[in-house]
C-alpha cells in the first residue's frame, strides 16, 4: 500500500492528464467512431509523457526548479511570456471544463440541475486547495480516481471479441465512415491530450511540494512508470468499452450518461456506482491539478512565492490566482456554454504550444550547472531527440488539420 | 579548524543572472532578476565606458507588458536589491535579508494584508499535523 | 548605467565597421569561502574524521565587469552553447554553435563609448576567447 501511495503524485497527474472530463468524452468519441485503431497514439503519448515527466521531475528534484521556472530562466522573458499566455489560457479552459464535469457527475446521481452544482463544486475545490495537505489531496483523489478501472472490468464482463480488438490495435486502419484527415486530427488530439503541458507543470511543482531531493530520484521514476501507464490503460479501457457497445450501435457520444452506458450494460448498478465515484474523483482531481497549474505557471513566471506547503499568507499572490481562476471558471460556466467542446479544441492548442515547454526541459536536463552529475544519459537524449521531432511535427500539423476537418466533425 | 579562501567565478549576465529567482534568507521566493545596475567602484555614479565598473544592485520589476513587448520602465519604478545583500549565487540568488524587509516585496505584502490574510485560515500551516 | 543599455546593442569598431551585437556581459565575482570542520564524533576511527567535509559557507563579494561578448547575430545565444563544453542535446547545441560561430570577448577597457544602443570599441581592441573557464 505504501508503495502505491508513494506513487500518488504520478497517479493523480496521470488522472488529470488522461481521464479528466475532456478525455473521458474524447476517448468515448474516438472509441465509438474509430474503434481501437488509434490506440497506438495513446501508447506513443504514454511513452512521451513518461520521458517528459521523468526529465522534469529529475530537474525539480536535483535543482529545486519547477518546470515553468526553467522555462522562464532558459527561454527569456518574451518567449516565456508567450508560453505563459498560451498555457494559462489552456489551463483556465480546462479548469472550467473540470468544474463543469464535477457538476455533471453530481447531476448523474441526483436530480439537481448541473447549473446549481457548479458553485458548490468550485467552492469544494477551493476548500481543498486552501486547507488540505498536498499529500492527503493527492492520495485521496488519486486512489478514488483509480475506480475508473471499472471500465476495464466492464470490458471483461461484456465478453467482446478479443481477437477483433487486438486486430484493431495492431493493424490500425481508417474506418470506412471516416476520412483520413479526421483520423489524423484525432491522432494529434489524443497525442496532445497525453502530453498536455499542465501535467508537467503539476508534476514538477508537486515534486518540489513533496520536497524531493537528489536521493529521491528512484521515487521519481516509480511515480512516472506507475502513474502514466495506468492513466493510458484507463483511457484505452474507456475507448474499448465505447468501441464494443457504442460503435456497433452507431450511438454518438454527446453526454456523460452515454459514456457510462457500456458499464451499466455490463455490470449493473454496483459497478456503475463505482465508476461514477471514479468519474467524480477524477474530475475533482483534474480540477485540483489544473487550478494549481494556473497558480504554479503564473507565480513561477513572475517569481512569486508559491506552494501549498507554505502558509497561504506566505504565498498570497499564488492563492489569489487560485481564487480568481475558480471564479472565472464559475462565471464562464454560468453562461451555459458547453465547456467540454471547448476543451477538445484546447487540447489541439496545447499540442501547438508543447515544443515551447519541452525544449527548455530537454536543455536544462543536460546542463551540469543545474543537474550536477545527474545530467541526461545517452539513451535519454536519444529518446528525447526523437520525441522532439514528433512534437514539432504534431505542433505544425495541428492547426491545419483542425481547419481542414472542422475540428473533427 | 577553519579554512578561509577567496576565489573568483566568471559569470555571464544573460546566461547566469537574468531571469533567475531571488530567494530571501529563509528560501522564500522574492522576485526575478530583470536587470542589473552598474556603478563605478566608489558607487557614487554611473561608470564611464572603459573604466572600472561593478554591479551595484539587482533590479526587479518591469510589468508583464514591458516583459512581453520590450521597452523599459524608468528607474524610479523598479525595485532595487543591493548587490551587497546577495549572499550566494547558484542557479538562484540567495539573499542575506528577509523578504518582508525589502521594497520589492510590497505587492506580496499588499495582497497578504488586504486579501489573503483576511480569509479565515490564511495563517494556517498546512504541513503542521492538525 | 543599466545592463540593458548594453545588452543587444550594436557593436561598431573604431572605424565604424559593424562587428555584431552584444549578446552577453561577463563579470568576475569574488567568492569568500569559509570551511569549518564539523565536530567529529568519538566512535569513528581517526582516518574517517579527517575526511569528513566541513560546513561550507559562501559569501558573494564584488562583481566586476570584465567584458562584452560580441556575436555576429542576435538570438539564441542565451543558451550559451558557443561558450561552454556542453554538447547535448545535440541538434540544439549544434545549431546554436553554428549560428554564433565568430563570437568573441572584448575586455571592458577596450570599449570607447556606449550611447543610444550602440557600443563603439576603442582602437586596438582585443578579441579574446569567449569560452567560460
Amino acid at each position: 500500500m505504501k508503495r502505491i501511495l508513494g506513487a500518488a503524485l504520478g497517479i493523480l497527474t496521470a488522472i488529470g492528464g488522461f481521464v479528466d472530463i475532456g478525455d473521458l468524452v474524447t476517448n468515448a468519441v474516438v472509441g465509438s467512431r474509430f474503434g481501437l485503431s488509434l490506440v497506438w497514439v495513446v501508447l506513443l503519448g504514454v511513452v512521451g509523457i513518461c520521458l517528459f515527466a521523468n526529465m522534469s521531475g529529475r530537474v525539480a528534484a536535483v535543482s529545486g526548479r519547477a518546470t515553468f521556472e526553467v522555462i522562464r530562466e532558459r527561454l527569456g522573458p518574451r518567449a516565456a511570456g508567450a508560453n505563459l499566455v498560451a498555457s494559462f489560457a489552456i489551463n483556465l479552459l480546462t479548469l472550467t471544463a473540470e468544474v463543469g464535469g464535477i457538476a455533471l457527475a453530481l447531476h448523474l446521481v441526483s436530480s439537481v440541475e448541473p447549473r446549481l452544482w457548479i458553485p458548490v463544486a468550485a467552492l469544494a475545490v477551493w476548500l481543498v486547495l486552501w486547507r488540505t495537505k498536498f499529500q492527503i489531496m493527492e492520495n485521496v483523489a488519486g486512489l478514488l480516481g483509480l475506480l475508473l478501472i471499472g471500465f476495464a472490468v466492464a470490458l471483461f464482463l461484456l465478453g467482446p471479441d478479443w481477437g477483433e480488438l487486438v486486430r484493431q490495435v495492431t493493424q490500425p486502419s481508417v474506418p470506412q465512415s471516416e476520412s483520413p484527415a479526421v483520423y489524423w486530427f484525432y491522432a494529434i488530439a489524443l497525442f496532445g491530450a497525453a502530453m498536455t503541458p499542465y501535467e508537467v507543470f503539476f508534476f514538477s511543482s508537486g515534486a518540489v511540494e513533496e520536497g524531493w531531493k537528489a536521493k529521491d530520484l528512484a521515487q521519481n521514476r516509480v511515480n512516472v512508470l506507475v502513474g502514466f501507464p495506468l492513466g493510458g490503460l484507463l483511457s484505452v479501457a474507456i475507448a474499448a468499452t465505447a468501441a464494443v457497445v457504442l460503435l456497433p450501435a452507431g450511438i454518438e457520444v454527446s453526454s456523460l450518461s452515454q459514456i457510462v452506458l457500456p458499464v451499466a450494460a455490463a455490470g449493473g448498478t454496483l459497478l456503475l456506482a463505482a465508476v461514477i465515484i471514479g468519474i467524480f474523483a477524477a474530475t475533482f482531481g483534474a480540477a485540483l491539478e489544473t487550478s494549481l497549474s494556473s497558480g504554479y505557471t503564473l507565480a513561477q513566471f513572475f517569481g512569486w512565492s508559491w506552494g501549498k506547503f507554505r502558509r497561504p499568507a506566505r504565498a498570497a499572490r499564488f492563492h489569489l490566482t487560485l481564487i480568481v481562476s475558480l471564479v472565472v471558471a464559475v462565471a464562464v460556466l454560468m453562461t451555459s456554454v458547453d465547456p467540454i467542446a471547448v476543451t477538445e479544441m484546447s487540447v489541439v492548442f496545447s499540442a501547438v504550444a508543447l515544443p515551447l515547454t519541452y525544449v527548455p526541459i530537454l536543455v536544462v536536463a543536460n546542463d551540469p550547472e543545474y543537474m550536477g552529475r545527474h545530467v541526461n544519459g545517452r539513451v535519454m537524449n536519444a529518446l528525447g531527440g526523437v520525441y522532439l521531432v514528433v512534437i514539432v511535427v504534431a505542433a505544425l500539423a495541428a492547426i491545419p488539420l483542425m481547419i481542414a476537418t472542422g475540428a473533427g466533425s | 579548524m577553519t579554512r578561509a579562501g577567496r576565489s573568483t567565478r566568471i559569470v555571464d549576465a544573460r546566461l547566469h543572472l537574468l531571469s533567475r529567482q531571488v530567494l530571501d534568507d529563509h528560501g522564500e521566493p522574492v522576485a526575478v532578476v530583470d536587470d542589473l545596475e552598474l556603478v563605478a567602484p566608489d558607487a557614487s555614479q554611473s561608470p564611464a565606458p572603459g573604466s572600472p565598473a561593478r554591479i551595484g544592485a539587482v533590479l526587479c520589476g518591469p510589468s508583464l507588458v514591458t516583459r512581453l513587448f520590450g521597452g523599459r520602465p524608468p528607474a524610479s519604478r523598479r525595485a532595487r536589491i543591493e548587490w551587497d545583500d546577495v549572499e550566494r549565487l547558484g542557479t538562484t540568488l540567495e539573499l542575506r535579508v528577509r523578504a518582508d524587509s525589502l521594497d520589492v516585496g510590497w505587492a506580496e505584502r499588499w495582497v497578504r494584508d488586504r486579501m489573503i490574510g483576511r480569509i479565515p485560515g490564511g495563517q494556517h500551516d498546512p504541513e503542521a499535523s492538525s | 548605467m543599466i545592463l540593458s543599455d548594453i545588452l543587444d546593442a550594436q557593436v561598431l569598431g573604431p572605424d565604424g565597421a559593424r562587428l555584431g551585437f552584444v549578446v552577453d556581459v561577463r563579470f568576475e565575482i569574488e567568492i569568500e569561502v569559509e570551511e569549518r570542520a564539523v565536530a567529529a564524533s568519538e566512535d569513528e576511527p581517526e582516518e574517517k574524521q579527517e575526511e569528513k567535509p566541513g560546513e561550507k559557507s559562501e559569501d558573494v563579494g564584488q562583481a566586476t565587469l570584465v567584458g562584452l561578448l560580441v556575436s555576429p547575430r542576435t538570438g539564441g545565444s542565451f543558451l550559451g552553447y558557443e561558450r561552454s563544453d556542453v554538447r547535448s542535446p545535440w541538434p540544439i547545441a549544434h545549431w546554436v554553435r553554428w549560428r554564433h560561430r565568430g563570437t568573441f570577448l572584448v575586455p571592458w577597457e577596450d570599449v570607447a563609448d556606449v550611447r543610444d544602443g550602440t557600443v563603439r570599441l576603442a582602437a586596438g581592441y582585443r578579441r579574446q576567447d569567449p569560452g567560460l573557464p
